[in-house]
């Protein structure tokens, strides 16, 4: 099956939900179990939450938008996300030690353990970033 | 996310309810860290939490760890399918008071 929806969003923090909406909907298109279609829809929302969180951090507002792209080619599903925000330096992503128990910091932990591969690409074509998680379905 | 909070005694319930993320986290951790620094015994009823991502993870972290502190502790009570799989993920079973 082939498939690809996209979707943009206003950077922000009430967003989160609506693009856990537009998971969900583009997910029930595609014949998967419920169990991988809410692990799915968790890394869309972590990643979509560290633009918000990391590329905004210190905006308190802002109008920019930021575009979440799902496509499914066979069994390749490849989720992109695009955004305006500061400028992603790659090494700098990681999360934190599980065993140093504190908040915060998993969200990128959960994204490693659900995905693939997520990286980030230098094709952004007037966006900042562009990050692209990829999983074997 | 609403809630309810019932208190009987030394033990307040926080009935939470809908789905728990970045957007709504200041706003359950003003409701249960007060509860939790007061020394109140907390249990979060979370039957009816069918969502929750990092940042609810991370209240549920800084809950137990202010409890720790205050010699008193917050018990999760009724996590659901969903929201355990999270938690185990993060590998906090082990840690937090799971009921």
């Amino acid at each position: 099956m082939n498939l690809s929806e996209a979707k943009d969003f206003l950077v922000s923090s009430a967003s989160l939900k609506e693009v856990r909406t537009f998971s969900r909907e583009t997910f029930e298109k595609i014949n998967l179990n419920q169990e991988l279609k809410d692990e799915l829809v968790l890394a869309i929302a972590e990643a979509a939450q560290n633009i918000v969180k990391h590329g905004y951090k210190g905006i308190e507002e802002t109008s920019d938008r930021m575009e979440i792209k799902i496509s499914l080619n066979e069994d390749q599903l490849t989720i992109g996300f695009y955004d305006k925000g500061k400028p992603v330096v790659p090494g700098n992503v990681q999360h934190r030690k599980l065993d140093d128990i504190k908040p915060g910091g998993l969200g990128t932990f959960f994204i490693k353990q659900i995905m693939d591969e997520a990286v980030f690409k230098k094709d952004q074509q007037g966006w900042i970033n562009h990050l692209v998680l990829t999983k074997k379905i | 996310m609403t809630y309810k909070v019932t208190e009987e005694g030394n033990i307040a319930t926080v009935f939470l309810d809908g789905e728990i993320d970045m957007d709504v986290t200041e706003k359950a951790k003003e409701v249960i860290l007060p509860l939790v620094e007061s020394g109140k015994e907390v249990h979060l009823n979370l039957k009816d939490v069918a969502y929750m991502d990092s940042s609810g993870i991370s209240v549920l972290i800084e809950s137990h760890q202010m409890a720790m502190e205050k010699n008193t502790k917050v018990i999760v009570k009724e996590v659901s399918k969903s929201v355990l799989k999270v938690i185990m993920m993060a590998k906090l079973e082990q840690i937090l008071n799971l009921e």
